[in-house]
């Protein structure tokens, strides 16, 4: 059996990451293994825990090093953490959670302070750049939302520096266009749904989100904060409202296994000499 | 046999070239039977067959007697390049034959009698021997027993004859052939041909050199390219200094054939030539080997010749679909698309049938039809290569299958038989076996059985459908398996056809045999690229991509019947398989420029429509017909009202209303044909309503103001950023180019158009406003362009192309002078006489910056037209792009069909454009313009059943016509009549002059 570890301080977010653990936890046909990272009181993880009805095991002293070590596990396939604020970075996502996203290459979810409370995993909204890094990284996850029946809402934003040259008849090209997109970036098949948009991704990403009611954002990311890398997912998690599953793109495909190209690009085609 | 020779051996080749004295047979008294049996056994498998010889026909023919039945062919090309006989059932048909004049025949004899002079006074006796067919031969040992040595002995003979010129202090036969070739010089041969085989020197006007050529190019025009060529003969190496006879085969477009020596070579072979030695029983070999690779099923080679192969690489599921789609096979009827025969899940196998359509409305759309090309295993890997011979339309896939080992596989769409799908396959048994020939693609609509040995399906569209019959043949030794797989599709729009007529096709089809198939698609094939290539040298990658586009452009539309040619054709779904203004102005001229049977199906197409055009028109109280911005089944407009634009928001889909140009675009679409064929029967005939009722629309429609000028409301023009506008210059000016050009045929054939209302046209099209200025030379693109926000897209988005729309936003681009594409320069493109003269390059230079190239058939009419205003560089550009569109998916749409106006707007780019070509009442008129980097252009078309072809040099111009026909270069005085022997001019500054 395998695991979604739900890390729980003994704040107001308690519940939430509980309850969007034990939704997770349904997509990956996992059991919730609740973890308590004790920094003081444990009364209000442990009602979270009682609520759900889950048993809640605590981490006690220096709880970074063992939950990653935790999340490590063959058998963890998920991890569900807490977020504090409302500015991204040490203070507000919290050490833990920003030590953990950038340590443990499996899919993470932050939940905000005012997460759902009772979770429903109804409509995962992914994010989709157009290269085959991205939609790798959230492949799996977006299969599992299908088989579960979880609607499904790939978006993919224009940047300016990425508009298509052509658009020809508007009354059939998007359809042609939305087709093959989602045959190249998205497994999931007929269930699922596409929405396009242009301007700044992260804007767009918050305020489809908020459109279509998603229930988590799925984001595919490289696990690096460094300058000028991640943008959007900075953004998304400074703002959403919803959780916010970061699926780190595999390291064969982050290390060149795949072209980075945008959506439409050489085919490649050798010419005969 | 070493193993390079193995190697370049151990294929099917297509055809055999070879001399026939010491290679085929050992001398002319030798029995020649088993030589006999195997090439009428290769002809009748397909295999081509080219002897060359010094000798007569008597001779050859009378020692082989072979009488091959086809669909192979035997050619003797004999007389040492002089004469070429085809060989059938009835014995040898004379084809071609190199005529001496007089002056050329006493120039021969005084060049022999020179040169037995010559050779007299350093001490050497020679004897004219003969006075053959355009030659005379010397012979160098006129002794007994050299009087006729058998090719065995030619290290003795040369040894006695060298022995002879060193006594007379004559170094060796070079020495002789120089002697010879001054005489011939000095008697006025100015391109003497002198050859020795040792015993002889000869002098003629003709060698091997052009048996060789003609067989090539012959050999060509079968589909067959010279990577599918044997060559052999047994005198390849040099000899006694001289070049060996044989070695005049290897004319430079030999120089990708596999060339073998079966001779003794004394002194070697030249590079590249495999020594097999073993004289004509090695060939004799050779050539059963052959057969046998055909009685057992062999594949052909897909010929990776220079400019014509596209090949893909292995498997990428990202780009796999869009990659199958450049790989699709259609003969006109049928399209199938290029995917890997082994199931793999990125890949979709879809086979469309022309003009079979299912649903009601904006939902109407291609059927799919069951798949022939599936074989019953999966790609799990990305081990396959695919190479596609665009010249012979046939497609090769190898397929490696890990533990089960390599398949692989031929498949075409047979153009000589529309309908008629074919596959061949290689593999292991286990691999091969248990495949049903046919799959359902959609089994909810498919009903699949099986009746003996066929496989038979029924697929319902409306009221039509298409029936479809296939069978299976395999080959088995021990674990290794070949099949042939035929499948033959009938489709009906109106009547779901039966059985009976697919399953009667597929046995004839079977009965024919794939070699034979094969034989009539390449040539099939080869006839369509006689009339159609476009050769650019200076630019391979350019090259390619224009034969990638004619290629799909005639395989997308049938030459029969009706076409109904949606706008990605047979290869993808998109646009649901309408039929738009795409077919008529992109796609049309190129088909009635290269083979007008198919532009002809496409105006019955628009015929067969009619009465919907017409009941369109009068459902808007208008007279005449209208037909629709998308068509499809009935040709009731099809175009869906609404979509949702990128930015999720749902508009009103508004082109089927208003984009009315479409009823003059058919209108020109059929003078194009007429203009390009010389149909004048079609326009004064049955083809007479798409001029005239389209006319009696326009007139209906405008509307004159009180000052008495003409108006059309509310449209849109090709500019789609901006809608409705009134009075768009592109609509006007064609309604104009309409009335008139109905007007002009009423006049010379009233047929039932009374003068009154003829005149009432030319008032109409005199009355039409169209927004031209004299005083800027420019055309307002429609009222009130310009009092719009004078916009430079060029400046906002450098990079263009660009889907304004979304840059800047639908309601900012209705604001803008932001044009979607050529729109009042289509004018200057189209209907250049309807323009003010000179005023293409005010336009250009205003309107270009101002367009956003968002349309995919923009750039091409864009190259076209700056190559017109004399900037050719600028052309080249934009006409890269047109021809990059599919194959580097910049639409990310390509998956779902090709983009066939694109491709046709790049051969008007080369023909209108760069050639200048049009059709004009007189002549066709030619204004090539070359840009810089290209070293030439080549291009053919049929001129009123005239095939003309031009090669366009930087400073030359050279034009043949077949028959001859009247032929206009801009810059020269008058028309010339140009010969199938053709005319060379000269370019002088900014005109021609025809050279002397």
């Amino acid at each position: 059996m395998t695991r979604v570890i739900a890390a729980l301080d003994n704040s107001a977010v308690a519940r939430p990451v509980l309850e969007t653990a034990v939704g997770i936890a349904s997509l990956y046909r996992a059991t919730v293994d609740a973890v308590h990272l004790r920094e003081d009181s444990a009364r209000t993880a442990q009602a979270a825990a009682d609520a759900v009805g889950v048993e809640l095991r605590s981490l006690a002293g220096d709880v970074l090093g063992p939950l990653i070590e935790a999340g490590r596990e063959d058998d963890v396939v998920a991890m569900v953490i807490g977020t504090r604020g409302r500015r991204f970075g040490r203070r507000s996502l919290g050490h833990v959670a920003l030590e953990l996203i950038l340590a443990v290459a499996k899919p993470l979810v932050l939940v905000p302070p005012n997460g759902q409370i009772p979770f429903e995993l109804a409509r995962v909204l992914v994010p989709l750049d157009g290269t085959r890094a991205t939609a790798v990284a959230v492949e799996h996850t977006v299969e599992l939302a299908c088989v579960a029946g979880v609607e499904v809402i790939v978006l993919h934003v224009y940047g300016e520096e990425s508009l298509p040259l052509f658009s020809d008849q508007p009354q059939h090209e998007l359809e042609s266009w939305a087709r093959e997109f989602l045959a190249r970036y998205s497994p999931g098949g007929p269930g699922v749904r596409l929405e396009v948009r242009v301007g700044v991704p992260a804007e767009h990403v918050l305020r489809v989100a908020e459109e279509t009611e998603a229930s988590v954002i799925a984001l595919g990311w490289s696990q690096d904060l460094s300058a000028g890398r991640a943008a959007v997912v900075r953004k998304v998690l400074e703002h959403a409202q919803i959780p916010v599953l970061l699926v780190p793109i595999p390291t064969r495909v982050a290390s060149g296994g795949g072209p980075e190209e945008p959506h439409a690009g050489t085919l490649g085609l050798l010419i005969q000499a | 046999m070493g193993v390079a020779t193995e190697v370049a051996l151990n294929r099917r080749f297509e055809a055999a070239v070879f001399d026939w004295d010491g290679t085929a047979v050992p001398d002319r008294e030798a029995p020649a039977g088993p030589l006999r049996r195997v090439i009428e056994r290769l002809c009748e498998r397909g295999f081509d067959v080219g002897v060359v010889s010094g000798t007569h026909v008597d001779n050859v023919d009378g020692q082989l007697l072979a009488r091959p039945t086809g669909p192979g062919c035997l050619y003797l090309c004999l007389n040492r390049g002089s004469e070429v006989f085809a060989v059938g059932p009835d014995g040898p048909r004379l084809l071609h034959r190199r005529v001496a004049s007089p002056e050329e025949e006493a120039a021969l004899t005084a060049a022999a009698e020179l040169t037995v002079e010559r050779l007299a006074v350093k001490g050497l006796h020679a004897e004219i021997v003969a006075r053959r067919l355009n030659r005379r031969k010397i012979d160098l040992i006129s002794e007994p027993e050299w009087a006729d040595p058998s090719k065995g002995r030619i290290a003795e003979l040369l040894e006695a004859v060298e022995t002879r010129l060193r006594r007379c202090g004559i170094a060796d036969l070079s020495e002789i052939v120089e002697v010879a070739r001054t005489a011939a010089t000095e008697a006025g041969l100015a391109d003497a041909r002198v050859t020795s085989d040792a015993k002889h020197v000869e002098i003629g006007l003709t060698d091997k050199s052009d048996s060789a050529r003609w067989l090539l190019e012959r050999l060509w025009r079968r589909g067959i390219g010279p990577r599918g060529v044997l060559i052999a003969g047994d005198e390849l190496g040099p000899l006694g200094g001289v070049p060996g006879s044989d070695s005049l085969m290897l004319v430079p477009e030999a120089s990708r054939a596999v060339v073998v020596s079966v001779g003794v070579e004394p002194l070697g072979v030249p590079d590249g030539v495999l020594a097999l030695g073993g004289g004509p029983g090695r060939f004799l070999g050779l050539l059963e080997d052959q057969l046998a690779r055909r009685e057992q099923r062999a594949l052909p080679l897909v010929a990776a010749e220079s400019g014509w192969t596209l090949a893909v690489e292995g498997l990428d599921p990202e780009l796999e679909r869009a990659q199958a789609a450049l790989l699709t096979l259609a003969d006109g009827r049928i399209g199938t698309s290029g995917c890997p025969v082994a199931a793999h899940r990125a890949a979709v196998p879809r086979v469309l049938a022309a003009d079979l359509y299912a649903g009601e409305g904006a939902e109407t759309m291609l059927v799919p039809c069951p798949a022939w090309n599936l074989l019953e295993c999966e790609l799990d890997s990305g081990g396959i290569s695919r190479a596609f011979d665009l010249r012979a339309g046939v497609l090769r896939q190898e397929i490696q299958l890990g533990d089960r080992g390599p398949l692989s596989v031929i498949l075409f769409s047979s153009l000589a038989r529309p309908g008629t799908a074919v596959l061949r396959a290689e593999g292991s048994t286990q691999l091969l076996e248990g495949g049903t020939p046919l799959v359902a693609t959609e089994p909810e609509v498919t009903e699949l059985g099986r009746q003996g040995r066929f496989t038979l399906a029924r697929v319902g569209a409306g009221t039509g459908g298409v029936a479809a019959a296939a069978l299976e043949e395999r080959l088995e030794w021990e674990a290794f398996s070949r099949i042939d797989r035929l499948a033959v599709y009938r489709a009906d729009p109106v009547r779901l056809p039966g059985l009976d007529a697919a399953l009667a096709d597929l046995v004839e089809a079977d009965r024919a045999g794939f070699d034979r198939l094969l034989v009539e698609h390449r040539c099939a094939w080869a006839r369509r690229w006689e009339d159609a290539d476009v050769v650019i040298e200076g630019d391979p990658e350019l090259q390619l991509a224009v034969r990638f586009a004619l290629f799909h452009l005639m395989a997308s539309v049938a030459d029969s019947g009706e076409a109904a040619v949606g706008a990605r054709g047979l290869s993808g779904p998109a646009y649901r398989g309408h039929v738009f203004w795409d077919s008529e102005i992109f796609i049309l001229p190129f088909l009635a420029a290269t083979h007008p049977e198919a532009a002809r199906a496409m105006l019955e197409y628009r015929l067969r429509r009619l009465p919907a055009a017409r009941a369109a028109a009068q459902a808007q109280g208008r007279a005449g017909a209208r037909f629709p911005w998308e068509s499809a089944a009935v040709g009731a407009d099809v175009t869906p009202p609404s979509a949702h634009d990128r930015t999720g928001r749902p508009i009103p889909i508004r082109t089927g209303e208003l984009e009315e140009h479409i009823v003059a675009d058919v209108a020109w679409a059929a003078a194009c044909y007429a203009d390009w064929s010389g149909d004048r029967d079609f326009l004064e005939g049955v083809g007479r309503p798409l001029l005239v009722e389209t006319a009696r629309y326009w007139a209906s429609r405008l509307r004159v103001d009180g000052a008495g000028r003409g108006h059309i409301y509310g449209v849109i023009g090709p500019d789609e950023y901006h809608e409705p506008v009134d009075d768009n210059a592109y609509t006007n000016v064609m309604a104009r180019w309409n009335l008139r050009r109905a007007a002009e045929l009423v006049g010379a054939a009233p047929g039932g158009v009374t003068s009154d209302e003829r005149e009432s046209w030319l008032r109409a099209a005199g009355s039409l406003v169209d927004g031209y200025h004299p005083e800027s030379g420019l055309y307002e693109q429609f009222a009130g362009f310009w009092e719009l926000e004078p916009l430079m897209i060029e400046d906002v988005a450098p990079r263009r192309p660009v889907a304004a729309e979304i840059l800047l936003g639908r309601e900012r681009l209705r604001r803008a002078q932001v044009v979607k594409q050529a729109d009042v320069l289509m004018l200057h493109h189209l209907v250049p006489d309807e323009v003010a003269p000179g005023s293409l390059l005010s336009n250009l230079l205003f309107y270009e910056p101002r367009t956003a190239h968002g349309s995919s058939l923009s750039p091409g009419i864009h190259a076209a037209l700056f190559a017109r205003a004399g900037r050719p560089d600028r052309a080249v550009e934009r006409l890269r792009i047109a021809s990059r569109i599919d194959l580097d998916d910049l639409t990310g749409t390509t998956a779902e069909g090709l983009h066939l106006a694109a491709m046709g707007s790049v051969w008007q780019a080369l023909a209108f454009g760069f050639a200048g070509l049009r059709p004009t009442p007189e002549a066709l008129q030619v204004d090539p313009r070359l840009p810089a980097e290209w070293t030439a252009m080549e291009l053919c078309v049929r001129f009123r059943g005239s095939r003309v072809c031009l090669r366009v040099e930087p400073s030359t111009l050279t034009v043949t016509a077949d028959p001859e026909t009247a032929v206009f270069v801009v810059g020269t005085a008058r028309p010339i009549v140009v010969q199938p022997s053709g005319a060379r001019l000269e370019r002088r500054g900014e005109s021609w002059e025809v050279a002397r």
